[in-house]
C-alpha cells in the first residue's frame, strides 16, 4: 500500500545542496513569483457574513469555471495554483464535476462552519437532574437514542470514506463532507449521552436496520452513495427527528432534536441539489439512481420493520402501555411512518425524478398504507 | 453494488408480518429487558457540561475498551446489547493500541470548545486598510498556496482512516472528524488568505508533495500517525508560530493564532498516539524507527523546498532588500532549528530513544550556515 516518493530528499545532493546554498547566500530563485497564474482582488459581497468561498468565485479561482471533465490537476494543487513538473498523482477516483456537485456547495459549508454546536455544552444537561421518568417512557426513550447512536455512526463512515477519492479541485465538496462527517458524529455523542442519562442506559442493537444501512457505504459512485445516504437515508431521520421532537419527554430531548435537525435538514439540502444537479448534468446517470433507489429504499421497509425501533416510538409517541397508550401511539406512528414515505417522494420529484413513483415498490406501499390509515380514520396532514 | 442487504425486504412475508403485528398492537417488546448495564451519568463540572470523560463508566466507558476487539464489527454501539444478524462492516483498526491516546477524549472535547469560522473571525478588511508590499503580497500568497497543499494531505489522511476503525472507538472516530473539519477549516482560511491578498496563488510545490504523499499512503495506522499528526502537524505548529510573530498584517496574525490551536491539537494527539502505542507494544519500537528512518526525508523536502524556504525568508525579513533577506535567513534558520528539533524531542519523548542520533537531519541542519 505505501506509495515512494520519487526521490529521498536526504539522499538528493541537488537539493540539499540547493538549499543550503540559499541560506548561505541569500540568493533567491524567485521563479515562484512568476507563476502563471491568475490575480484577482476579491471582496466581502456582504461585510455581514464575512468572506465566503462564494465571494471568490472569480476566474480560474471559482467553482464555476470547474469543468465538467477536471483534467488539468491531478495533484494536491490548489485549484488556480500553477502545477509545477513532478507534482504526484493523488489519485481521485471522482473527477467528473456532475458526480459531486450541488447547487449552493459553498453555502451549505459556510453554513455548516457557522452552526457547529457543542453537545457538551449547549444541551442544559443540569435540567435532568431530579427527572423521574416512567419506567416505559424512560427505556422507549434509551431505546429510540440507542437506535439513533447505532445509525449515526454509518453516517460519519460514509462520506469520510468518499472524501479522499474526490479530486483535490472540488475543494467546496471535500469541506461540506468534512463538516458532515463532524455533525454526524456529534450526533452520535449527542444521542449516546442522552442514552447514558436516562438511568437505563443503551438498550438493544437493531441489526435489521444495520443490514439495510450498510448498503449506504458500499455504493459503487458518490452519487448513487448521495442519493441513498443524503436523500434515503437521511431524508428518513430528518423526518424522525421531526417527530421525535414532538414527542419528547422532555425540554432536554427536544433541545437535541431541535439541534440535530438543523444539520440533518443541510445535508438533505445537499443531496437534493446535488441529485438535481447530477439529473440535469449528467442525464445518462438517471437510470443508474433509478436501480440505486430500488434498492436503497430496501432501507425504508426495513426501518419500518425494526421493531426495537418501531414499538419504543409507539410507546414514546402513546405515553406509556396501557391500550389507550399504544391505541394512540399507533395513530401517531402511522403517521410518522407515512410522511417519511410521502416526504421521500416529494423531494424525488422537485428534483426532478417525478417518475420514481410509477417504478417503486415503496410508493405503492405508501398509497397501501395511506388508504389503510385513512380507512381507520387516521389522516396525514 | 458491492453490498445488498441480506434480504429483499419487501418481498420478505416473515418482516411485512412483524410490522403488522406491532402496528396492530400486538408489542412483542423484546428489547425492554435488555441485558444492558443501567447507568445515569452526570456532568461533573457543570460549567463544563457533560464530557464524554463523565461517560467513562463501566461497559459504556473508553477505559474498559480491550485492547483486541474481537467481539464487535458491526455499528452496535459500545455497551449495547448485540443479538440478531449483524453485518460485518469489514474494520481493519481493530487493536486499541494502533489508535489510541489518553488525551483522544479530552481533545475531541476542546475541538468543539474552540470551533471558529474563518469567513467572520478574520479581520479581512484589514488588509484593505492596510496592504503589503508587492513582494510581501507575493510571498504570502505563496506560503498559503503551499500550506493549502499541506491541509489538504491533512484533510485526506483521517478521511481515509474513519471509515476503516472500529465503531467501538466512537471518541477515536470522532476526534478525527474534528480533525477533517478542522482541516478543512485550515484549508478555507488559508485560500482565502491568499486570493483575499490581490496575487492570486502561486506555484504548488511538486517536493512537498512527493513527500507528503509517501506520509500520507503510510501502511499502518500509527506509522501515517507519526508522519502526519506528529511531524506535519508539528512542522505545521511550529510554522504558524513563526508565522504569527512576524505576521506581515492583523489578518496573517489572527489566522495563524487559530492555526496555531487547531494545530497544536494535532500534534498533540500524534503525539499521545505514538506514546501509547509504544508502550503497549514494545516489540514495535525498532519497526518504527526503521520506518522513520526511511521516510523522515519527507521533513528536509518541507524544509527545503524554494515554494516554503523563500517566501519565508521574504516575510521574516519583511522584504527583498540585502537586510531584510538577511534578516530572514537568520529568522528562518532558527526556525528549521527549532523544527527539527521539537521533532526529535517530541519522537523521544514519545518512546523512541536516541532518535536524533540516529537520524541523519540533524548532519545536514548543521551545515546550514547564515554568514554574518
Amino acid at each position: 500500500m505505501a506509495y515512494l516518493s520519487t526521490r529521498n530528499f536526504i539522499e538528493d545532493k541537488d537539493f540539499v545542496d540547493k538549499w543550503l546554498y540559499t541560506m548561505r547566500t541569500g540568493e533567491l530563485d524567485l521563479s515562484w513569483m512568476k507563476a502563471a497564474t491568475e490575480k484577482v482582488k476579491p471582496h466581502e459581497a456582504n461585510p455581514r457574513r464575512g468572506l465566503t468561498y462564494r465571494d471568490l468565485d472569480i476566474g480560474s479561482y471559482g467553482f464555476t469555471d470547474i469543468p465538467e471533465k477536471v483534467r488539468s490537476n491531478r495533484s494536491y494543487a490548489p485549484r488556480g495554483a500553477e502545477v509545477p513538473e513532478g507534482a504526484p498523482d493523488a489519485q481521485p477516483w471522482v473527477s467528473r464535476k456532475s458526480e459531486v456537485w450541488a447547487f449552493n456547495t459553498e453555502s451549505y459549508y459556510e453554513e455548516a462552519v457557522t452552526r457547529q454546536w457543542n453537545v457538551t455544552t449547549d444541551i442544559p444537561w443540569e435540567r435532568l437532574d431530579g427527572v423521574e421518568m416512567p419506567e416505559t417512557i424512560g427505556k422507549a426513550l434509551s431505546q429510540l437514542m440507542t437506535f439513533l447512536t447505532e445509525v449515526e455512526m454509518i453516517a460519519t463512515d460514509t462520506p469520510a470514506m468518499w472524501l479522499p477519492r474526490l479530486s483535490p479541485d472540488f475543494i467546496e465538496v471535500k469541506a461540506f463532507i468534512a463538516s458532515q462527517a463532524m455533525d454526524e458524529a456529534r450526533h452520535t455523542e449527542a444521542f449516546r449521552k442522552r442514552a447514558l442519562t436516562t438511568g437505563w442506559g443503551l438498550m438493544k442493537a437493531s441489526p435489521m436496520n444495520e443490514m439495510a444501512l450498510k448498503h449506504l457505504r458500499d455504493a459503487d459512485s458518490f452519487s448513487e452513495m448521495s442519493v441513498a445516504l443524503h436523500l434515503v437515508g437521511e431524508g428518513n431521520v430528518l423526518t424522525l427527528f421531526r417527530f421525535s421532537e414532538y414527542l419528547s419527554p422532555t425540554d432536554v430531548d427536544k433541545r437535541i432534536f431541535r439541534l440535530v435537525m438543523q444539520d440533518e435538514a443541510r445535508h438533505v439540502g445537499y443531496g437534493m441539489q446535488h441529485f438535481k444537479y447530477v439529473l440535469e448534468h449528467f442525464p445518462e446517470k438517471r437510470e443508474v439512481l433509478h436501480a440505486h433507489l430500488d434498492e436503497a429504499e430496501n432501507i425504508s421497509f426495513a426501518g419500518a420493520a425494526a421493531t426495537e425501533l418501531t414499538e419504543s416510538f409507539i410507546i414514546l409517541a402513546g405515553g406509556g402501555l396501557k391500550k389507550e397508550n399504544i391505541d394512540e401511539g399507533i395513530k401517531v406512528t402511522t403517521r410518522f411512518q407515512l410522511k417519511q414515505m410521502e416526504e421521500h417522494f416529494e423531494r424525488l420529484e422537485k428534483c426532478g425524478m417525478p417518475e420514481r413513483k410509477e417504478r417503486s415498490k415503496l410508493y405503492q406501499m405508501f398509497e397501501m398504507g395511506k388508504a389503510a390509515a385513512e380507512m381507520a380514520g387516521i389522516k396525514l396532514n | 453494488m458491492a453490498f445488498y442487504a441480506d434480504k429483499d425486504y419487501t418481498q420478505d412475508e416473515t418482516v411485512l408480518e412483524a410490522a403488522n403485528q406491532v402496528m396492530a398492537g400486538n408489542l412483542s417488546l423484546h428489547w425492554y429487558d435488555a441485558n444492558t448495564e443501567k447507568i445515569k451519568g452526570k456532568p461533573s463540572d457543570l460549567r463544563r457540561g457533560l464530557t464524554y470523560q463523565d461517560l467513562d463508566i463501566g461497559s459504556y466507558g473508553y477505559s474498559a475498551i480491550p485492547e483486541h476487539v474481537r467481539t464487535s464489527q458491526s455499528m452496535v454501539a459500545r455497551g449495547s446489547e448485540k443479538w440478531g444478524k449483524l453485518p460485518d462492516m469489514g474494520y481493519v483498526v481493530n487493536r486499541k493500541s494502533d489508535i489510541w491516546s489518553d488525551n483522544v477524549a479530552d481533545l475531541y472535547e476542546e475541538d468543539k470548545a474552540r470551533r471558529w469560522a474563518p469567513a467572520v473571525d478574520v479581520p479581512w478588511s484589514d488588509l484593505d486598510a492596510h496592504p503589503l508590499t508587492a513582494e510581501v503580497e507575493a510571498a504570502c500568497a505563496q506560503l498559503y498556496t503551499f500550506l493549502q497543499e499541506c491541509a489538504l494531505i491533512s484533510l485526506d489522511f483521517p478521511s481515509r482512516w474513519v471509515p476503516l476503525v472500529n465503531q467501538d472507538f466512537i471518541e477515536q472516530k470522532s476526534w478525527m472528524c474534528a480533525q477533517m473539519l478542522d482541516w478543512a477549516r485550515l484549508n478555507e482560511g488559508f485560500r482565502k488568505r491568499a486570493l483575499y491578498g490581490g496575487a492570486g496563488l502561486k506555484r504548488a510545490c511538486a517536493t512537498a508533495e512527493q513527500g507528503l504523499k509517501e506520509w500520507s499512503y503510510a501502511e499502518t495506522f500509527p506509522q501515517g500517525s507519526v508522519s502526519i499528526n506528529l511531524s506535519l502537524g508539528g512542522f505545521m505548529l511550529a510554522l504558524c508560530r513563526h508565522v504569527a510573530a512576524f505576521a506581515p498584517s492583523k489578518v496573517d496574525h489572527a489566522l495563524m493564532g487559530y492555526a496555531i490551536q487547531d494545530t497544536a491539537r494535532q500534534t498533540s494527539y500524534g503525539l499521545g498516539q505514538l506514546r501509547y502505542f509504544l508502550k503497549h507494544r514494545p516489540g514495535e519500537i525498532e519497526a518504527m524507527q526503521e520506518y522513520i528512518d526511511e521516510t523522515e526525508h519527507t521533513m528536509l523536502a518541507l524544509l527545503g523546498s524554494p515554494e516554503l524556504l523563500e517566501p519565508l525568508i521574504i516575510i521574516s525579513g519583511g522584504g527583498l532588500e540585502k537586510d531584510q533577506i538577511r534578516a530572514g535567513r537568520i529568522a528562518t534558520s532558527k526556525f528549521i532549528r527549532l523544527v527539527t528539533h521539537e521533532y526529535f524531542e517530541r519522537l523521544e519523548a514519545a518512546g523512541l530513544e536516541g532518535r536524533s542520533k540516529r537520524s541523519r537531519i540533524p548532519g545536514i541542519i548543521d551545515r546550514i550556515e547564515v554568514p554574518a
